[in-house]
C-alpha cells in the first residue's frame, strides 16, 4: 500500500536516570495514512507527546529511542541524523505544540516567519514566497491578511496566534502534520473554530494528521481513528465511533465512561479507581491490571499484545480468551 | 425562596486599575485605565444547592468566587451570607464568625498545598485557626477521619505533598476546605487540572460529601459537560455580566441568549450526531473598551439598533432569566 504516509513500527522510548531506565515508550506500532486525522489519548503521562516528540526526533535528551523504527513513506526517519532530520521537519512533517505563544517567534513579524519557513523548503522567489504567506493566511482565516502578515505575534488574539501556528506548520506544504493538544490552551467557542480550520485545510490537501489530546470531545469531532494509550503502551486502536461508542478494552471502558455527558444526566459518572503507575513502577503483565475490574491470573504474569477485535486492535487477554473458546466451540 | 437562601450576591461588581504608573501617565500622557472585570451580578444560592458558573476565560467568573469568600475586595454591591453582609464594616464580629463556615478549593492542586508542610498540618490549619483550643489528640483524630472520608489513608498525613499524585492533592484539598465544617463550599475550576478519570473520582467525592454533609456548592467552571453534571442551577457569564441564569435541563435544552446558544453549540460533540454547527464567529472583546449597550453584540447574529445602545437586564423569559432584547422583543 502505498497511502501509507507514517509507520511506527514496534517503537521503544527510554530514559536513563540514575535509578534506572525509565521507558516511557514500550512497543507501539500504528500507522497513518493520506488525508486520515488519527487521534491518540490518553490521560497526563501515558506517552502521547513523547510519541510525538519521537517521531519528529524532538525528544528531550537523555530520551533516546532504544527499539523500533519510524518511516515516513519507505524512508526511515528514525536513524537519519540531526541535519537530515532537520530538512524532513517542517518539509514532510509539520507541527502544530499547544501554546501558540511560546512557538512563535516574538521578534519577527508574522509574515517574516512565514516567508522564511517557505523560502527555506521550498524553490520560490521571495515575491512568491511573500504571495504565498498571503494566501496561507488568508486560508486559516485570518482577515486582512495582507495587512496583518506585517504584525507580530503578541498583536494576534490566543486563536488567531494559533491560525497563524497552522499556517507555519502548512507553509512547506508536508505530508504529515503532528498536533500536540493544539486547542487545549484555548476557550472552547475559539476551539470550535481551530478544530474546523485543521479539519479544512487538511482534508483539501489531503495531509495525515496525527492529532495528541486529552479532549475526547475533540477526537469525537475530528478523527477518523483513535489510539488509546495506557503507561506507554497501546491499548486499544480502531475507527473513532468504535472506540467512543462501542469500546472493548477495560480501560477505554473506563475512560468514556467518566466524561460527564451535555445529553442525558448520569447520577454518578463511571471511576475507575486508582491512578496509571509511575514509570518506576509499572506493573508486570498488563499494565492496567491492578485498576481492571476484569482482571484474571493471566493478565498479572503476561503482557498481551494486540489481537484483531471487530474492526479494532485491542490488547486485552479477555477477547484473546474468548476466541479461544469461540474457536473450541466450533471444532 | 428569599428564605432559603443562604447566599444573596446583590449588584456585584469589581473594577481593576490598569492604568500605567503615574509618572508614565505624565510624562507620555494618558487616561487612567480601568477594567471592569464583574459588572452589576446578582444571584441567589440556595441551601443545599449546587450554583455553577461558566464562561470562557476573561468572563469574570474567578473573581465572582473569589469575592464571595472575601478573598478580594469589592468595588460595588452587597454578599449576605446568612444574613450577614460581608463587604459591611460594621459586622465585622459576625462576619469573623462567618468565616469558618464558608471554605474554598482551587484549581490547581499543586500550587495550593504548601509544599513544605506534612499533609496532617495542612489538614489541621483550619482546625488550629477556628478552633485553637481542641487538644492536639483531638486534632489528629479529626485529620484521620478527613482523610479517610476522601479516600485517602489516615497514615497518609505523615506525607508531604508532592508524594501524591494530582488527583489525591485535589482529595488533600478537600479535605482541608471540610476540617472546619463548612456549609458553604466555592470550588474555582476543582477539576481542570485533573485528567478524566480522575475528575470523575473527585466530582463523584464532591457529590457524595454533599449529600452526607448538606453542603451548598458555588461551581466555577469553563467545562459546560461537567457543570451539567453537577449543577442545581447554572449562570452563564459573558464579559463580567450574567446572561443568562437557568436549571441544566432548560439551558441545555432550551437555550434562550444567543451567547448560550453559541457556547453549546461549540462543543465538541461526544456523541457524534454528526450535527452541522454554525462557525462561532470573533472572540471575547478587551474588557478594558467593552462594547456598548450589550457586550455580545458585535459576535450576536441576531443584534440590531437596540444592543448597540441599551445594556440589557436579567429578565424573566420562559423557565430562565435571560439578558438579551432579542429574547423579550420576542424576536428569537
Amino acid at each position: 500500500m502505498t497511502d501509507i504516509v507514517l509507520s511506527v513500527r514496534d517503537l521503544h522510548v527510554e530514559f536513563p536516570t540514575r535509578r534506572g531506565i525509565l521507558r516511557a515508550i514500550d512497543g507501539i506500532s500504528f500507522e497513518i495514512r493520506k488525508g486520515e486525522v488519527l487521534g491518540v489519548v490518553g490521560e497526563s503521562g501515558a506517552g502521547k507527546s513523547i510519541t510525538g516528540s519521537a517521531i519528529i526526533g524532538l525528544l528531550e535528551p537523555p530520551g533516546r529511542i532504544s527499539g523500533g523504527a519510524v518511516y515516513l513513506h519507505d524512508q526511515r526517519i528514525d536513524n537519519i541524523g540531526p541535519d537530515a532530520m532537520r530538512r524532513v521537519r517542517g518539509k514532510k512533517i509539520g507541527m502544530i505544540f499547544q501554546d501558540p505563544l511560546t512557538s512563535l517567534n516574538p521578534l519577527y513579524t508574522v509574515g517574516r516567519q512565514l516567508t522564511e519557513t517557505i523560502l527555506t523548503h521550498l524553490p520560490v522567489s521571495a515575491e512568491e514566497a511573500e504571495k504565498r504567506a498571503v494566501g496561507l493566511l488568508e486560508e486559516v482565516g485570518i482577515p486582512a491578511a495582507a495587512s496583518r502578515i506585517n504584525a507580530y505575534p503578541h498583536q494576534f488574539s490566543g486563536g488567531m496566534r494559533q491560525r497563524v501556528v497552522i499556517a507555519l506548520a502548512l507553509a512547506a506544504e508536508p505530508e504529515l502534520v503532528i498536533a500536540d493538544e493544539p486547542t487545549t490552551a484555548l476557550d472552547v467557542s475559539v476551539q470550535a473554530q481551530i478544530i474546523a480550520v485543521l479539519k479544512r485545510l487538511c482534508n483539501e490537501r489531503g495531509v495525515a494528521v496525527m492529532l495528541i489530546t486529552h479532549d475526547m470531545g475533540v477526537i469525537a469531532e475530528t478523527a477518523d481513528r483513535v489510539a488509546v494509550m495506557y503507561s506507554g503502551r497501546l491499548a486499544e486502536l480502531g475507527p473513532v465511533r468504535d472506540v467512543v461508542k462501542d469500546p472493548h478494552h477495560p480501560y477505554t471502558k473506563g475512560l468514556m465512561g467518566s466524561i460527564p455527558h451535555l445529553g442525558g444526566e448520569a447520577d454518578r459518572l463511571v471511576q475507575i479507581s486508582g491512578a496509571m503507575p509511575r514509570l518506576d513502577a509499572i506493573p508486570t503483565g498488563c499494565a492496567f491490571h491492578p485498576r481492571c475490574e476484569k482482571a484474571f491470573a493471566r493478565c498479572h504474569i503476561e503482557r498481551p499484545s494486540p489481537i484483531s477485535v471487530d474492526k479494532s486492535r485491542v490488547a486485552c487477554w479477555l477477547y484473546e480468551e474468548e476466541k479461544i473458546e469461540n474457536r473450541g466451540g466450533a471444532a | 425562596m428569599t428564605q432559603s437562601a443562604l447566599v444573596k450576591v446583590d449588584d456585584l461588581s469589581r473594577t481593576f486599575d490598569v492604568s500605567r504608573p503615574w509618572l508614565n501617565r505624565l510624562i507620555e500622557g494618558g487616561e487612567k485605565e480601568f477594567l471592569k472585570a464583574v459588572r452589576n451580578v446578582s444571584f441567589l444560592i440556595e441551601k443545599g444547592e449546587t450554583f455553577a458558573l461558566v464562561g470562557e476565560s476573561g468572563s469574570g467568573k474567578s473573581t465572582v468566587a473569589k469575592m464571595v469568600v472575601g478573598l478580594l475586595p469589592t468595588s460595588g454591591g452587597n454578599i449576605v451570607i446568612d444574613g450577614v453582609n460581608m463587604v459591611d464594616p460594621s459586622q465585622k464580629a459576625q462576619v469573623r464568625a462567618l468565616r469558618r463556615r464558608i471554605q474554598m478549593i482551587f484549581q490547581d492542586p499543586y500550587a495550593s498545598l504548601n509544599p513544605r508542610w506534612r499533609v496532617d498540618r495542612i489538614i489541621a490549619e483550619p482546625i488550629r485557626a477556628f478552633e485553637p483550643l481542641v487538644p492536639q489528640r483531638d486534632v489528629d483524630a479529626r485529620v484521620g477521619e478527613l482523610l479517610k472520608l476522601v479516600g485517602l489513608d489516615p497514615r497518609d498525613g505523615r506525607k508531604f505533598p508532592h508524594e501524591f499524585s494530582g488527583g489525591q492533592r485535589q482529595r488533600i484539598c478537600i479535605a482541608r476546605a471540610l476540617a472546619s465544617k463548612p456549609e458553604f463550599i466555592v470550588c474555582d475550576e476543582p477539576t481542570s487540572a485533573l485528567d478524566v478519570s480522575v475528575q470523575a473520582q473527585i466530582l463523584n467525592l464532591m457529590r457524595d460529601l454533599q449529600d452526607e454533609f448538606s453542603l451548598t456548592y458555588l461551581f466555577i467552571s469553563h467545562d459546560l459537560a461537567v457543570v451539567r453534571h453537577m449543577a442545581t442551577r447554572i449562570g452563564v457569564m459573558y464579559l463580567g455580566s450574567l446572561v443568562e441564569v437557568a436549571k441544566p435541563d432548560d439551558l441545555f435544552n432550551t437555550p434562550q441568549h444567543p451567547y448560550t446558544r453559541m457556547l453549546l453549540d461549540a462543543i465538541p460533540d461526544l456523541d457524534m450526531t454528526g450535527r452541522e454547527r454554525d462557525a462561532v464567529k470573533g472572540e471575547i472583546p478587551n474588557p478594558i473598551h467593552p462594547p456598548t449597550g450589550c457586550a455580545f453584540h458585535p459576535r450576536c447574529p441576531f443584534a440590531y439598533d437596540r444592543c448597540r445602545s441599551e445594556k440589557p437586564e436579567l429578565k424573566a423569559g420562559g423557565n430562565a432569566r435571560v439578558a438579551c432584547h432579542a429574547v423579550e422583543d420576542r424576536r428569537l
